[in-house]
């Protein structure tokens, strides 16, 4: 594991999320006992009130949910002034029940819409990633 | 069943002038106690004799530091709503609690902000309240989620992006005859807006909110003792805080997706009110970004989606001639941002008759506290032909 400093402000239960990222996995968490999907990752499936998750690895394909193209950034996203403008998208998984996961967009961006089919590409640590590993999306040829 | 409706009110409200970010000349500390004091002496309340305080956010002034420049007699009560601009309208309801359970008996709920004195609002919120997923990934608390549900709202949902440009203009309309409004004295037009660089698309830069240095600070009281005092009292009818099953910190995984969190909360604002919708005579819609604010007015029930370009047009969202006059005072867009708090002073201003866009003879006034916080809320205020 890497010696960053993690990031506080979720839930606290992602960890698992990004130990696989930079394994080259993605892993969505998933109740043991009832098997719904949870994304953002936690410690109790509020459903059927399990402790035990489990973490599903899945292919990094998707569908953009959403997305915006960012033209400026504030103070704490200081490390990404120099890729402006660029786009991030909500991500969603149909592999994962559609858990929607965040992410930025490389590449051509002539296809990008709702609903365009994306691909990630396992990035490792940067600074514009704040040092954790990430999925980087890019848009499927044929979307 | 029990209620908060009609049990208390508010009886003072003040406001600091607005000021540059960064620019004030009195420390966050010493703005926080001006506002208090004002709205005291607004009220003909003795400083004194608050005894509770309530605030939200990330509010740094606590009543315990407010206490010795007070001279409060004895400190009661004090409390923090949680999440940010979501905690207006339920910070007042955790004051009108109070006094209902007889925990204190005048209350000040404030929020002060000063660059100087502190970090930029937009800073603090951020780095202390956001999920890695997004600060790894390029997106920050607010803005860039909030753009990305405008989109999504705009596409799938049907919602015109000319509701946008409305909600921008209104504030910027009503501004003008606010003299104490930042942007009085600049109107905005559609050949401006449109011409104004973009930030996070669908936002152009007139589609954000600013952030001021500045305090406002509201008294409140039981109905009973409000009767005696000096102002007209607005009476807090509801004021529910909260999130839906599917909401809560679900990191932009909540459903409806497009909804800004208000729906279930102005079910149980019109239930314990017993007003909807129409009845509203003038509203105060907080808008970080005008997306927001145009589904928080559909969330509401003002509007549908499909009924959205309809309604959300600048026309009908002015003061004194519109079906739902809203941010009267030029909002957070127009009249300045010190997290909302302004528009709570407006909210009194229209029930006392006092407002610089007076919607004539205007008895029930909303508010809607921030939209698209994982907890937020919302509140209605009357006067007492209302209750």
């Amino acid at each position: 594991m890497s010696s960053i400093q993690r990031i506080r402000g979720g839930i606290g239960a992602d960890e698992d999320y990004w130990l696989a990222i930079e394994r080259g996995e993605l892993r969505i968490s998933r109740c043991a006992h009832c098997r719904k999907w949870m994304w953002p990752a936690n410690v109790r499936c509020g459903d059927c009130g399990s402790w035990e998750i489990d973490w599903e690895r899945i292919e990094p394909v998707g569908t953009v949910y959403t997305w915006t193209r960012n033209h400026a950034v504030s103070e704490v996203l200081a490390e990404r002034q120099a890729d402006l403008p660029y786009v991030t998208l909500l991500v969603e998984l149909p592999q994962a029940g559609g858990a929607r996961v965040a992410g930025v967009l490389e590449g051509n961006e002539e296809h990008l819409r709702i609903g365009a089919r994306v691909r990630g590409r396992f990035a490792g640590p940067e600074e514009r990633s704040k040092g954790y590993a990430t999925i980087v999306w890019h848009i499927e040829e044929d979307a | 069943m029990r209620s908060l409706r009609g049990q208390t009110a508010i009886v003072g409200i003040a406001q600091t002038p607005y000021y540059k970010r960064g620019t004030s000349p009195d420390s966050e500390m010493k703005l926080a106690l001006r506002a208090i004091v004002a709205a005291c002496e607004d009220a003909g309340i003795d400083p004194r004799d608050v005894d509770g305080f309530v605030s939200y956010g990330s509010e740094n002034n606590t009543a315990q530091k407010l206490l010795p420049g007070l001279g409060t007699r004895e400190l009661r009560f004090g409390a923090l709503a949680w999440t940010h601009g979501g905690g207006i309208p339920a910070a007042v309801g955790v004051a009108a609690a109070a006094i209902q359970a007889g925990q204190a008996d005048v209350v000040a709920v404030y929020r002060a902000l000063a660059e100087g004195s502190n970090q930029r609002l937009r800073v603090a919120v951020t780095q202390n309240d956001t999920p890695a997923q997004f600060l790894v990934n390029g997106i920050d608390m607010v803005l860039q989620r909030s753009a990305m549900r405008t989109r999504r709202m705009i596409e799938v949902d049907g919602v015109p992006p000319e509701t946008l440009e409305a909600l921008a203009k209104v504030s910027y309309h009503h501004a003008q005859n606010n003299p104490g409004a930042v942007a009085h004295g600049r109107m905005l037009t559609s050949e401006a807006y449109h011409a104004s660089r973009m930030i996070s698309e669908p936002y152009h830069l007139y589609d954000c909110s600013r952030e001021n240095d500045g305090a406002a600070a509201i008294i409140l009281v039981s109905a009973e003792r409000a009767r005696d005092l000096k102002q007209t009292p607005a009476y807090v009818l509801s004021v529910p805080m909260g999130a839906s099953h599917d909401g809560g910190s679900r990191e932009d995984n909540h459903e409806p997706y497009s909804s800004v969190g208000m729906i279930g909360l102005a079910r149980r604002m019109w239930a314990e009110s017993g007003y909807g919708p129409k009845d509203v005579d003038v509203a105060q819609i907080y808008e970080n970004f005008t997306g927001m604010a145009v589904q928080s007015i559909i969330d509401h029930g003002f509007c549908t989606a499909a009924e959205a370009g309809d309604f959300i047009r600048f026309d009908n969202l002015i003061a004194p001639s519109g079906a739902l006059p809203i941010n009267t005072s030029g909002g957070n867009l127009a009249d300045g941002f010190i997290h909302g708090m302004g528009m709570m002073v407006e909210v009194v201003r229209q029930i006392r008759g006092t407002s610089t866009n007076q919607v004539p003879g205007a008895k029930l006034s909303m508010m809607a506290g921030g939209p698209g916080d994982s907890m937020t809320s919302t509140g209605l205020f009357g006067s007492a032909e209302t209750l």
